[in-house]
């Protein structure tokens, strides 16, 4: 068995990797002294791949918005009950999330490692689906739909995204409609499981102390395929570079409105360690132009306009990246009005090199503090490894990134142009 | 002192001038932190106040005299993370000053952050922005609109707000029926100078509790305390614990509309059990065997068997003898719903737990307990809990007296528990 070591000791961090004959990988990064362990089982394969060419077919299929986010509940189900049980019986808890790039099923223990990441392998390597079980299910999701329609933040989220793209399947809520899952079947979910649970297409990450290769061999011994698959042929429309609305609105039982701007990122390359360059130096320069050490922030927060709910992300997956910036405010226009008047007087009068380097340090540090914890190590590992990346990669990032470089994708990611403003308005 | 876990350790270092310092070693974490803990009895005719102080007070400190000056030195400070607020626990009332930084070593050139952090923490505690004995004016206007958009933001989170509602009407006439950030009514009449009255008070005369976590030298622990003892105190008040025990008369329904589309229902109960009670344990596993958990009765009947909810979950106010049973569903299900939560609890009431139930309720909860050393706020949060009760249990300890609990003491438990109020928010 090969397992190869990564070690980052100006951080006493160490990961492990192992490649299974299948090609699914396996990483252990160990936390000594930590009482929990989190296994995560993971396949790059989630809301927005509807339509697909299956290797060995010739024919694009299409299938109901909604279907990974079905899967994934329905995996949980065995043909001997709900393995939710088992989990539950040892103590753990099983959990998955279904985003727009992945699907993770994962479980946090505390003890009997070896036997819960027994149940992980195996249920996720086995579906069982019946119609009969898949009909009882649009009920539930039929309700958690529900929840989310009655969710502010979500919606003012999903109506941003709409209003950023136009045909890339980004903009479609992750669970589908109740309409959408209604066309849900067993046969198209075999269909996508066949397609994208090959474990070529997967893989798995645990975190803990746990003995990395005790984890290498029970990942040996459990993963049924052990030929490697060729690629899927993922099928996404063309997307314009232009916003497809600058602005949408929406009434629902909110006290404040709820806004969210958004600039679309056309020129990002999603892959690799670009990607994660890219991402850092996004993340700089919002804290440049509106952190809470800004002018801008601080300026805002004294007129009222916005207030300690008022936050920043930038989001780059394989095939669209965007910022968004966003919280309560009285007056959501004048924000982005704002907002994109600093862009243009940064713009116009160039870039503070020690305010860069100070946020870059800090925001440094912020990625270091959010290595105590199993649960956000493994949520930013995943997208990060399906961008074809290692977590770790970002100490080289930090490294290598420069000013020059940040002022580059200033120029290229704030375009005014490219800017979207959801709503939420109250009733 | 007692151990927390092997890795763990909590000790009381120092008590004085109403002062109670403790020390939470660990070598595992990235970070330190330093919580200083404000202690009053939750009140409506404080609440407001103790709201608005920790919210003027992140305004600015002496050295530091704006807020994105504070947040510019903390980037300074590698991303050192500091944050302040208002919390309830039972009837108490916590005004928490929090910060935390990657440890030094992570931090590449000879730096004492703890020493740094320290101060500025103090700092803002002790030597606010203040004209001619007042909170600035200006700030003031403006932290009180905060306050009173975010008290009116309350119902943008539907799930939440449904459980908080459901907790003030049941204790419509005790103090835990307070919201933590007061009432939007009584903003308006505190004035500068009240506030800063008021901030005299509770830096003079409210118990504090102060924890350091994490890989600190020993002297920089002693200058820490001395730092402390500087602090200026009066005559120290003594709060009054909750009181868990209450008849219900009769059951009470309250209907809220709102444009909603699920409609959210809380049940909330009288447990008529004290935390520190001995038999506090034998109620904690009573209610991960009704709703902690996709192994529990409400999770298994509502969503699993009946598949109208996505969530149906139980959950304890421990401080204050509570608990409230929460789910999402149609709002025609309403009382279809409640037919099947009571019927659990006759059931249990009855004896009717299987192993199952039983033995995942167990683990469940040694595993939730020993993850909670996993997380430096978590454990701080625990013991803080542990403090105030005046309870003597460590993790270890917990689990143990959990690991106790037999049928019999579960079924005690049952009898004591009555149905106080029926919620349902519906549109």
């Amino acid at each position: 068995m090969q397992i190869n070591t990564l070690e980052y000791k100006k951080i006493d961090e160490i990961m492990y990797e192992y490649e299974h004959s299948s090609g699914l990988k396996a990483y252990v990064v160990p936390k000594k002294g930590y009482s929990k362990q989190y296994a995560a089982f993971a396949t790059h394969y989630g809301s927005i791949n509807n339509a697909f060419v299956s290797p060995g077919d010739s024919e694009i299929t299409e299938v109901p918005d909604g279907i990974a986010h079905f899967l994934e509940h329905k995996l949980f189900e065995q043909e001997d009950g709900s393995v939710m049980d088992k989990f539950s019986a040892l103590g753990s808890s099983p959990n998955a999330y279904t985003s727009f790039s992945q699907t993770v099923y994962l479980f946090a223990s505390a003890g009997k490692f070896h036997e819960n990441f027994k149940l992980l392998l195996d249920f996720v390597q086995n579906p069982y689906i019946t119609s009969e079980s898949v009909e009882r299910e649009k009920g539930i999701i039929g309700q958690e739909i529900r929840m989310y329609e009655d969710d502010a933040t979500w919606r003012v989220f999903f109506n941003l995204l709409r209003g950023l793209y136009e045909k890339n399947p980004v903009r479609i809520d992750i669970a589908g409609t109740v309409e959408s899952i209604s066309k849900i079947d067993r046969e198209n979910l075999y269909k996508c499981y066949n397609t994208f649970y090959h474990p070529s297409n997967m893989v798995i990450l645990v975190t803990g102390d746990v003995d990395h290769k005790k984890v290498f061999e029970q990942v040996e011994s459990s993963i049924k395929l052990i030929q490697s698959k060729p690629e899927i042929n993922r099928i996404f429309a063309e997307e314009p570079a232009k916003v497809n609305m600058p602005y949408t609105e929406q009434s629902m039982a909110v006290a404040v409105p709820l806004f969210q701007l958004g600039f679309k990122d056309s020129g990002a390359k999603a892959k690799g360690f670009d990607s994660l360059m890219r991402e850092i130096a996004v993340k700089i320069l919002l804290e440049m132009i509106v952190g809470r050490s800004s002018k801008l922030y601080n300026d805002l927060y004294s007129e009222g306009l916005i207030n300690s709910s008022f936050d920043f992300d930038f989001t780059i997956e394989e095939n669209y990246a965007f910022s968004m910036l966003g919280g309560e405010s009285k007056d959501p226009h004048q924000v982005r009005d704002r907002i994109v008047e600093e862009i243009k007087r940064l713009g116009t009068n160039g870039l503070n090199k020690e305010n860069y380097e100070r946020i870059k340090r800090a925001i440094n540090g912020r990625f270091i503090r959010y290595l105590n914890s199993v649960e956000r190590i493994s949520h930013m590992f995943i997208p990060v490894y399906f961008r074809d990346a290692n977590l770790f990669d970002y100490f080289d990032v930090y490294d290598k990134i420069t000013f020059e470089y940040s002022k580059e994708v200033f120029n290229d990611h704030f375009n005014p142009d490219n800017i979207a403003l959801s709503v939420i308005k109250p009733l | 002192m007692v151990s927390a876990s092997v890795n763990e350790q909590l000790s009381k270092i120092a008590a004085f001038n109403g002062i109670e310092v403790f020390w939470i070693k660990s070598r595992k974490f990235k970070t330190n932190s330093i919580n200083i803990f404000f202690c009053d009895n939750l009140c409506r005719e404080n609440a407001a106040k103790n709201a608005l102080v920790p919210a003027l007070l992140r305004r600015g400190c002496a050295s530091h005299p704006t807020f994105g000056d504070i947040a510019l030195y903390l980037e300074e400070l590698y991303g050192a993370s500091f944050d302040c607020g208002v919390s309830k626990k039972g009837e108490y009332h916590i005004v928490q000053f929090y910060i935390d930084h990657i440890n030094d070593k992570f931090a590449g050139d000879n730096i004492s952050l703890f020493e740094k952090c320290m101060d500025l923490l103090l700092e803002i505690i002790n030597e606010p922005v203040a004209e001619d004995g007042a909170f600035k004016k200006d700030y003031v206007e403006q932290e009180k609109e905060n306050l009173r958009r975010l008290i009116e933001s309350r119902v943008n989170d539907k799930a939440q707000y449904a459980v908080e509602r459901c907790y003030e009407v049941m204790c419509g006439d005790e103090p835990f029926g307070v919201y933590e950030y007061g009432a939007a009514e009584d903003i308006s009449a505190i004035s500068p100078e009240d506030l800063f009255k008021h901030y005299g008070y509770m830096l003079e005369s409210l118990p504090m509790l102060v924890f350091i976590a994490g890989d600190i030298e020993d002297d920089k622990v002693n200058s820490a305390i001395k730092k402390l003892s500087a602090i200026e105190r009066k005559s120290i008040k003594k709060l009054d614990a909750a009181i868990c025990k209450k008849e219900v008369e009769s059951i009470r329904n309250e209907v809220e509309h709102m444009s909603v589309n699920q409609g959210k229902l809380c049940l909330g109960f009288r447990t008529n059990t004290d935390p520190g009670d001995k038999d506090y344990c034998s109620l904690l596993v009573y209610n991960t065997i009704l709703g902690g958990g996709v192994h529990s009765k409400l999770f298994q009947n509502i969503r699993e068997k009946e598949s109208m909810a996505y969530y149906a979950y139980s959950r304890l106010e421990k401080f204050k003898g509570l608990m409230v049973v929460s789910s999402g569903i149609e709002s025609s299900n309403k009382d279809k719903v409640i037919d099947i939560v009571l019927k659990q609890m006759e059931d249990m009431k009855a004896g009717r737990i299987s192993d199952y139930e039983y033995d995942s309720s167990i683990n469940t909860i040694e595993t939730g307990v020993k993850s909670l050393a996993d997380s430096q706020l978590s454990i701080v949060d625990f013991f803080l809990g542990q403090t105030l009760i005046k309870a003597e249990d460590d993790f270890e300890s917990l689990i143990q007296k959990v690991k106790a609990v037999t049928r019999e003491d579960i079924v005690r438990a049952a009898e004591r528990i009555k149905l106080d109020t029926i919620y349902f928010l519906t549109a």
